[in-house]
């Protein structure tokens, strides 16, 4: 059954994938030959050492860098050769991202953050953003908020605006590093809670986190020590909800 | 103890990074170095009032200033004594008429020399306060009816022209063929009212007239220290209403413009040349704070820069105590090491600027020996403290804006290694305003000295309509003790005559010799002289007088047109048929005659002169010639109009020669010295120059300031083009995170430079909008003074502001090019 539907299920393919940092001369090797398959609709957490190469890795998910070799199909499509422009449509189509500092935009409100990636599609209307928007911010609990700077919220609430803002635009695929690594319990709990409800509707959620209680909650656990996945598991807890 | 280790911590930076201190101090040397000459030059100039040593300024008291023909008004002495009487602002009045005095020895050796002669009120040293160092001060008792006519030297004539004989004093001179007695000599460089070179006394009627008269004296006075010009010119306008009651009507012509007649204008303010540019010098000190200012902001830049950089390590710094003020101590110290620095590199700069400016004007002034005593730079004490003030201004302005940025951002948000929130929006709001003040203090700055800067240039190059090449001109003066001049009387035909036999002589005379092509004679030569005034013609006439066109008036010797280049185009020239007195024939120039007359036909019209003082008589246009201009080229006051009249009736005792020859300059120069001396002996002839020497003499002023403002116009480029660039460049480089969060929402390339340049765009808008139109208000002001041609005013409010916009462009182009180029997740991590 597996196999059978192997073509519509496999979301990331990584085959082989080697990164090389070069500075001052000296060659950091972050990842070494990482082979990795994400299906749709899946949960996974990479954890790992510090300096193991977790953030690289997701940031080569994210088309923010490229590996120095190997092979990346997203959807079935070879990303490995894309050039600057190409990559950030898929970006913006495809990839969702939240990132432990929030990474709001500071003259933006909240809502025009959580639009901004909108306004780099051209196949939206205004009204069309304006309700994407409304229904990105009321899924973290933030639409009282909208018109807000980014400087008047907690850390929570900004890392919940954060969160829309990666959903505003559906993609296929939510990248998030560490997303409650600057929160507190509490508002980690909550931020932990929402990526629950996201992948119970049916979103990929990749998510690098430090915190064993966080990868508990997702489907699949890689672990990264230096460069290479070392374990694959699948989480039978939570796998067993899902099914 | 605190404050030394924060002095060495300041050293120490400048050391570590040298590129970065040299920018820095060179930009501040350029922003004090200007302010320090541009205050010497204004204070020595206009704005740093004359006391002659004394603790009183001196005021000028004289008419209206005569746009027209660029000069105040002399007014009638009968009022000046009056006035002494009834104001309280001043205690003594003086005044004086300027001259020439053609000076020769008794023994004869020495030959007959030309200085400049100031004809005075006996009191008048007294007034200026300044005794002879040798012999005796006027008194009123040489004034008296039969008292000998006695002559005081200058210094430099007692020394340069009488050789410092000890015995001069009481000596007998020639004064133009009068023997008078030298009573004493002036102390050195005093030449008071202006450029004296001898004093000598007005006639006694002039001095003590009993009823208003026409005679005409410039007035001085001290003002008393409890007073002030305002309080004066409060005085004054109440003293005009009254004497006005009792003006005689054929005075009426006397007052301008309503009721003013008296005013009193701080002494320098007085002086014709500072008149005529004042809009011009004002310029110079609005570019020169303008790019003061432009400095300041480039630096505080710099050094926000650094804060920049540093803004992690002062936040851990704050966080673990450190007290504000120590911060801001630290930063100011650091402003304070380059603004030392700065400083003396400016003060060199400065002397080296004064010392050229002071050899231009010694250049300026060489033929006519006219430089105001006073026009002579230097930095003096109050220089020095204004360099003080410009560098404390200076240490504030590049201190603070950095201490108030890195003092106003949220550190707990910084070291939470938050947010692109709390410290961006400061930071960028920061950014927004030193871009928008870098692009419209480059703006004023450069629109207004390139249309200085042009319209100078065009001056320069203007064509006057004549032919300068191979032409030596110079005024000619007939002694009046052999050359009578006697108006209104039977032996006025018979004193013009001998006049007139003179200058024909000596034309008929230079054209035989072989160097000679041809000889003309003019009151004015093309390129010199200005005023005009009113003419209307027969039919024509307008309802009042001033709505007539004006012309330049001139007096020219018959067939002088060649000489000049001029050429008739209508009519005739000038013959015997216009020689006898009540002929009253005129040549009117092209532009008369296409511009005022049907068809071009000016020939066979008549026209006259008309003032508010009356009309002269009709004249018959006999004759258009070529057009030709008086005046400087960017003057306004210039006529493009002129009328010619025939010397014959006319004769001056002195006029303008001017010689076409072949060969050399010299040659030409000593065949004028000896063909003179073989027809009269006793006239003479000075301001000997080439034409092209002539015309360039009242351009000079506005040749100097030009290169002063050339200058400035190239540190305002250097400094709007480094500081946009460094200003948008750091604005920039502070949001690349924001562009890594940008890119990795999807942001394509052409998004991300969209966004750049759209906003610059704004930032253009603001500030080329609001520095066009500060721009336009001050040329508006520089336009009643000088004609600013359209291609001054293209390069300047089109080419200058296209420029700006290029730099800005580029200068947000290649460093969002740079950041854009940077791997998405790189971008993100930058700090
Ligand atoms: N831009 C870069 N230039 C040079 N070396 C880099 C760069 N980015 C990452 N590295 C190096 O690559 C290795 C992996 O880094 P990465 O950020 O992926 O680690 P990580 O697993 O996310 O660690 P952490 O849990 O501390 O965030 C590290 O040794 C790091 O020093
Ligand atoms: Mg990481």
């Amino acid at each position: 059954m597996q196999h059978k539907n192997k073509a519509n299920k496999v979301l990331v393919e990584l085959k082989n994938i080697n990164k090389m940092f070069l500075t001052d001369e000296v060659e950091t090797h972050a990842l070494n030959g990482v082979n990795l398959t994400i299906d749709k609709g899946q949960y996974l957490s990479i954890t790992g050492p510090s300096g193991c190469g977790k953030s690289t890795l997701l940031s080569l998910l994210g088309l923010l860098d490229t590996a120095s070799n190997g092979e990346y199909k997203l959807a079935g499509h070879d990303v490995s050769h894309l050039n600057r422009d190409e990559r950030a449509k898929i970006r913006n189509k495809e990839i969702g991202f939240i990132f432990q500092s929030f990474n709001l935009i500071s003259d933006l409100t909240v809502a025009e953050n959580v639009e901004l990636p909108l306004t780099y599609r051209s196949d939206l209307t205004k009204q069309q953003r304006a309700k994407n928007v409304q229904e990105a911010l009321d899924k973290v609990d933030m639409g009282h908020r909208a018109k807000h700077f980014p400087s008047q919220l907690s850390g929570g609430q900004q890392q919940r605006v954060a969160i829309a803002r990666a959903i505003a635009g559906s993609p296929s695929v939510i990248l998030a590093d560490e997303p409650t690594g600057n929160l507190d319990s509490k508002n980690a709990q909550i931020v932990m809670s929402i990526l629950d409800q996201l992948h119970a509707e049916g979103a990929t959620i990749c998510m690098v986190t430090h915190d064993p209680r966080s990868a508990a909650r997702s489907q699949r656990i890689i672990e990264v020590f230096d460069g290479k996945i070392v374990s694959d598991q699948f989480n039978s807890e939570v796998s067993a909800i899902a099914v | 103890m605190s404050i030394g280790i924060d002095i060495k911590y300041a050293a120490r930076l400048l050391v570590k990074k040298p590129a970065f201190t040299a920018t820095t101090v060179f930009i501040i040397a350029i922003g004090l170095g200007l302010t320090l000459f541009a205050y010497s030059l204004l204070s020595s100039l206009i704005f740093k009032p004359l006391t002659l040593g004394t603790n009183q300024e001196f005021v000028a008291i004289e008419g209206q200033y005569d746009y027209s023909h660029a000069y105040r008004e002399s007014v009638d002495p009968f009022h000046l004594n009056q006035l002494v009487q009834e104001v309280d602002a001043i205690d003594d009045i003086t005044y004086y008429g300027s001259g020439t005095a053609l000076l020769s020895a008794i023994d004869a050796k020495t030959g007959t020399k030309k200085f400049n002669a100031t004809f005075a009120k006996w009191n008048f040293f007294d007034v200026a306060g300044k005794q002879p160092i040798m012999g005796r001060n006027f008194t009123e008792a040489d004034n008296f009816e039969g008292a000998e006519k006695v002559i005081m030297l200058s210094y430099e004539v007692w020394q340069s022209y009488f050789k410092g004989d000890n015995n001069i004093v009481d000596s007998m001179v020639n004064v133009d063929s009068e023997p008078m007695r030298v009573i004493g000599v002036m102390p050195e460089n005093f030449a008071f009212p202006s450029h004296a070179q001898t004093w000598l006394l007005m006639p006694a009627d002039q001095i003590n007239p009993t009823k208003p008269s026409r005679n005409s004296a410039f007035g001085i006075a001290r003002l008393n220290n409890s007073s002030s010009i305002e309080k004066l010119n409060q005085e004054l306008s109440h003293f005009n209403q009254r004497m006005k009651a009792d003006l005689p009507e054929e005075f009426i012509w006397r007052l301008r413009n309503g009721d003013n007649y008296l005013q009193a204008t701080a002494y320098k303010k007085a002086n014709s040349d500072v008149r005529e540019y004042y809009s011009i010098f004002i310029s110079l000190m609005v570019v020169v704070f303008l790019i003061l200012l432009l400095a300041c902001i480039n630096v505080g830049n710099l050094l926000l820069t650094r804060v920049n950089e540093r803004y992690k390590e002062i936040a851990i710094r704050v966080a673990l105590g450190v007290p504000r003020q120590r911060l801001i101590s630290q930063m100011l110290w650091e402003s304070i090491f380059f603004c030392a620095i700065g400083a003396f590199i400016a003060f060199v700069l400065a002397s080296w600027g004064i010392e050229l400016t002071n050899a231009a004007f010694t250049r300026m002034f060489a033929v006519q020996q006219d430089q105001p005593f006073w026009w002579k730079l230097a930095i003096d004490g109050d220089a020095l403290l204004v360099l003080f003030g410009a560098i404390v201004f200076m240490i504030l302005i590049t201190g603070l804006i950095p201490a108030w940025r890195a003092l106003s951002g949220d550190f707990n948000a910084v070291l939470r290694d938050g947010t692109r929130g709390a410290m961006g929006k400061k930071a960028s709001q920061t950014n927004k305003v030193l871009v928008i003040s870098e692009i419209l203090l480059s703006c004023i700055v450069l629109v207004i000295a390139t249309i200085l800067l042009t319209t100078s240039y065009f001056a320069d190059k203007a064509d006057y309509g004549v032919d300068t090449d191979k032409r030596i001109t110079a005024r000619l003066e007939l002694p009046l003790e052999y050359y009578d001049v006697r108006w209104d009387t039977d032996f006025e035909a018979a004193d013009h005559k001998k006049r007139n036999d003179f200058y024909y002589q000596l034309k008929s005379k230079l054209e035989d010799l072989p160097n000679i092509e041809a000889v003309a004679y003019m009151s004015q030569l093309p390129g010199t002289g200005e005023g005009t005034s009113h003419f209307e013609i027969e039919g024509m006439e307008a309802e009042v007088y001033n709505e007539n066109p004006s012309s330049n008036n001139e007096v020219i010797g018959r067939d002088s047109w060649r000489a000049v280049g001029m050429h008739i185009i209508q009519g005739r020239d000038f013959d015997d048929r216009d020689a006898v007195p009540d002929a009253n024939s005129m040549i009117v120039n092209e532009s008369i005659a296409l511009d005022l007359f049907p068809d071009g036909q000016a020939v066979g019209h008549r026209v006259r002169r008309i003032s508010s003082r009356g009309e002269g008589e009709w004249q018959n246009i006999v004759g258009v010639v070529s057009d030709s201009y008086h005046g400087s080229a960017m003057d306004t006051s210039s006529a493009q109009y002129n009328s010619y009249h025939l010397m014959d009736s006319r004769s001056r005792q002195s006029i303008n020669i001017a010689i076409h020859y072949k060969g050399g300059e010299l040659q030409a120069k000593q065949t004028l010295f000896d063909t003179i001396n073989a027809t009269d002996a006793n006239v003479a002839a000075y301001h000997i120059q080439s034409y092209q020497q002539l015309i360039q003499q009242p351009m000079m002023l506005v040749t100097t300031v030009s290169k002063i403002f050339l200058f400035c116009g190239v540190m305002a480029v250097l400094l709007a083009a480094s500081g946009i660039y460094a200003v948008s460049a750091n604005s920039i480089t502070q949001k690349t995170q924001e562009i890594g969060v940008r890119r990795a929402l999807g942001a394509t390339d052409a998004n991300i430079m969209k966004l750049f340049l759209s906003q610059a765009g704004i930032h253009l808008i603001i500030g080329l909008g609001i520095g066009i139109a500060i721009s336009l208000w001050v040329i508006n002001i520089l336009q009643t003074t000088m004609i600013i041609n359209s291609i001054s005013y293209f390069i300047g409010l089109i080419a200058m502001p296209m420029l700006i916009i290029a730099m800005v462009l580029l200068a947000t182009f290649i460093p969002t090019k740079k950041v854009v180029e940077m791997e998405p997740s790189e971008a993100l991590h930058h700090d």
